[in-house]
């Protein structure tokens, strides 16, 4: 059939990409000036403007780098948009400045799209939300993780120190579901108009599910997110983040019971935390509010062990997300890496302008 | 400079990319995080003869 693309050029080119060390280990969609072009059509922002720069590192990353990934990552054109919020989202993220991505952790950027536009670009927002199998959620936080080593040259062994990392660190995108949610969507808790479309991003480190269809009682489920939250084998600090992406079912339990967002989030600040016994147990009874800490306290410095250390400082270390099928009762808890900024980036419209000036 | 030896990939490419490509620092084994006072003083002994050499060694 005349007009077949031809698989051996695409491989051809597929596996120059390799040779360059542009690729994550996946193949990467090789991309033609034409193709940027078109990427660069969906931005009003110039093809020179620097998103970020690594002074440390001597590197930067302008507009028309990150469309270059963008569509390396296999992202279409109008994803664009999304991926230039998710960067800008996640880069007002403390802890991504000041060195975050070249971690021990391997922390992996937790990317969640609120407004009309999931349903325009088809972001998977219901099941499976971190199970992969949608274009918008698998190629907007690959487009990152790209970014990220051939922008910035962060690749592992040498840049990228991660000991281990997060399974799935490049692809943890999904929107939020605020159809069957019982709150407010994200973006409007953080301030933005209701539907706007918007991404809000934050830097990770482990993900754990609460699964919890075995009790009506909203305490009870409460009191089992707590009991995640409150791992010992995560902390670092005395003060952590911990946030968590409720399914429907869970959310719409705790709202009928009448838990607004921030009565849960009052509630796992009141509950989650250990007594010092736990922490000397595990060795971890010398980590400090602000840092790492050493070893154990001598006998004569320790407190009682029935002292309880609070984790979670405020409101703004719970983030509150709900996304998943309505078909069972499970919701992931994940740990922020550093500080969310509790804010979001409102996603450009070019192409709603462009239709405005033309009367459309 | 001195850092535990794990990060000695890093620190070359650091130092290539900072324009000091072969810059010579000394390292002590890892991990360091987990150390007494005691361990970390046994550390500075072992390393205190290379840190004179390498202070009034002239540049390579």
């Amino acid at each position: 059939m005349a007009g077949e693309p031809d698989p051996d050029v695409a491989r051809e080119a597929i596996e120059y990409c390799y040779e360059q060390g542009w690729t994550d280990g996946l193949p990467v969609v090789p991309v033609s000036q034409s193709m940027l072009d078109e990427f660069l059509a969906q931005t009003g922002r110039s093809p020179d403007e620097v998103l970020w720069r690594m002074d440390h590192l001597g590197r930067e990353c302008t507009v028309q780098t990150a469309a270059i990934n963008a569509a390396m990552a296999g992202c279409l054109p109008e994803y664009f948009p999304v991926v230039l919020a998710a960067w800008d989202a996640v880069m007002r993220d403390r802890a991504a400045k000041g060195g975050g991505w070249q971690s021990t952790s391997g922390p992996a950027p937790l990317i969640v799209i609120n407004g009309p536009i999931r349903a325009e670009l088809g972001i998977n927002c219901t099941g499976g939300a971190f199970a992969g199998g949608f274009r918008p959620n698998a190629t907007i936080p690959r487009a990152l993780g790209l970014m990220l080593r051939n922008a910035f040259g962060v690749a592992p062994h040498v840049f990228d120190q991660t000991t281990q990392g997060i399974p799935g660190r490049w692809a943890i995108c999904f929107g939020e579901n605020e159809e069957e949610s019982p709150w407010e969507p994200l973006a409007t808790e953080m301030g933005l108009e209701p539907g706007a479309n918007a991404v809000s991003c934050t830097l990770t480190r482990t993900y754990e599910f609460v699964d919890n269809r075995h009790t009506q009682n909203p305490e009870h489920l409460l009191w089992d997110f707590a009991d995640t939250i409150s791992r010992t084998g995560v902390m670092i600090f005395r003060a952590q983040s911990a946030g968590i992406v409720f399914c429907p079912e869970h959310a719409q339990m705790l709202a009928s019971a009448g838990y607004a967002k921030a009565d849960v989030k009052d509630w796992l600040i009141e509950h989650c935390g250990r007594v010092e016994a736990d922490l000397r147990n595990a060795g971890k009874d010398a980590v400090s509010e602000g840092g790492l800490g050493g070893r154990s306290a001598s006998e004569d410095q320790r407190v009682p062990g029935d002292v309880f250390t609070p984790f979670l400082p405020g409101r703004q270390s719970v983030p509150i997300v709900v996304a998943g099928a309505r078909n069972a009762a499970i919701s992931m808890v994940f740990r922020v890496f550093g500080e969310w900024s509790n804010s979001s980036v409102p996603i450009e419209s070019v192409r709603s302008s462009v239709a405005a000036t033309k009367g459309d | 400079m001195i850092c535990s030896d794990a990060f000695r990939a890093t620190g070359d490419a650091m130092a290539e990319i900072q324009g000091a490509p072969g810059y010579r620092y000394l390292t002590t084994p890892h991990p360091v995080a987990g150390l007494t006072p005691d361990q970390v003083r046994e550390r500075a002994e072992a390393v205190a003869a290379e840190v004179m050499s390498l202070l009034t060694a002239g540049a390579p």
